[in-house]
């Protein structure tokens, strides 16, 4: 395993981790993409309307610790007079 | 009253059959009354696992639709003087069962023995719903591997859903393969799945051997898997169990210093 790790390959146990992160995330939810990038759009409109972002630039992210699911909306609010 | 325990995973082919002949074998051997039924309706293989598939006469079928009695349909194991088993139906279709057909079966099972293991079916489906309908608790089995692990992150939803408290069983975890990198260790599995775990049954050649025979790999009781096997069987039944990793050198000294949280 250190000779992978000297070389930078990230050991597979640790991708698959990884991904069920992600995946569990998703499925615990029962959002798949599409509703969750409707969300996403929605969310970005409903800020835009209080103050001045790139809606485009919104980001949505779900994570998922110890069966608790955690969803984070980021968004870079542009400054007032740019 | 007894207890009755489904053993599932969502994905098919983990080891739910091989590991509810086994628990259920080995809670037999600690001198426990336990019947074992096979749910999977229309593909039934406990009993060929079980090794007593020339011995079926009625099924778990002929019995909820009052054919002949319960008593009837269950097959005593000769190996042991307290395990029988309730085989499925080959020919009928999931649909031949209602979930309340299930929940006053193993009810009635109950009030005989002391233990109903109950294998579930893969899936999610009616076939699910029936085997977890009459359990009081859930063994949920799960391999090292994202596709098991994300089916049985579903399965622990609907359980939770169903108020049906489940515990974990990571199924063939092979060490050298954890070592390298190449495969999540149990630790993985708990973060991942938040789930109390009752063991980690290795991978073991003995096991595949014995199930050609027919005969539990508990019954023969020398390879790893076995001994694993009748650990978590203890823990299920509330005996004590040993402590699984040997207390080291240091850590003696440690408590006996008074340096630890955990009583010596």
């Amino acid at each position: 395993m250190w000779l992978k790790n000297i070389f930078g390959t990230r050991p597979s146990s640790e991708v698959a981790k990884g991904r069920l992160h992600l995946v569990l995330a998703h499925d615990r939810t029962g959002l798949d993409g599409g509703r969750l990038q409707e969300m996403r759009n929605e969310i970005a409109a409903v800020i835009a309307r209080y103050v001045p972002i790139d809606a485009s630039a919104v980001e949505i992210q779900i994570e998922t610790r110890n069966r608790a699911t955690q969803l984070t909306v980021t968004s870079a609010v542009q400054p007032r007079n740019a | 009253m007894g207890r009755a325990i489904v053993i599932t995973s969502g994905k098919g082919g983990v080891g739910k059959t091989t590991t509810t002949a086994n628990l259920g074998t080995a809670l037999a051997q600690l001198g426990h009354s336990v019947v074992l039924i096979d749910a999977d309706i229309g593909l039934r293989n406990l009993d060929v696992v079980m090794g007593l598939e020339n011995r079926i006469v009625y099924h778990v079928v002929d019995a909820i639709q009052g054919k002949c009695t319960v008593q009837k349909a269950l097959i005593k194991d000769r190996r042991l003087d307290n395990l029988w088993l309730l085989p499925a139906s080959q020919t009928d279709d999931k649909d031949a069962v209602t979930p309340e057909d299930m929940r006053s079966l193993v009810f009635e099972l109950k009030t005989t023995y002391d233990f109903v293991l109950i294998d579930c079916p893969a899936g999610i489906e009616q076939g699910f719903k029936n085997a977890i309908a009459g359990a009081d608790e859930a063994v949920v089995v799960a391999t090292p591997e994202v596709s098991s692990i994300r089916d049985a992150d579903r399965v622990v939803g609907l359980l939770a859903a169903a108020d049906v408290p489940a515990r974990l069983v990571v199924n063939r975890i092979s060490a050298h393969l954890v070592k390298r990198g190449d495969m999540l260790s149990q630790a993985d599995v708990i973060e991942i799945l938040a789930l109390e775990m009752l063991g980690a049954i290795p991978l073991d050649d003995e096991v595949i051997a014995t199930t050609n025979k027919g005969v539990p790999a508990v019954l023969e009781g020398k390879s790893l898997a076995a001994k694993e096997f009748i650990r978590i069987a203890k823990a299920l039944a509330g005996h004590e169990v040993e402590d699984k990793a040997p207390v080291g050198f240091f850590t003696r000294i440690g408590r006996a210093l008074g340096l630890s949280a955990t009583p010596a």
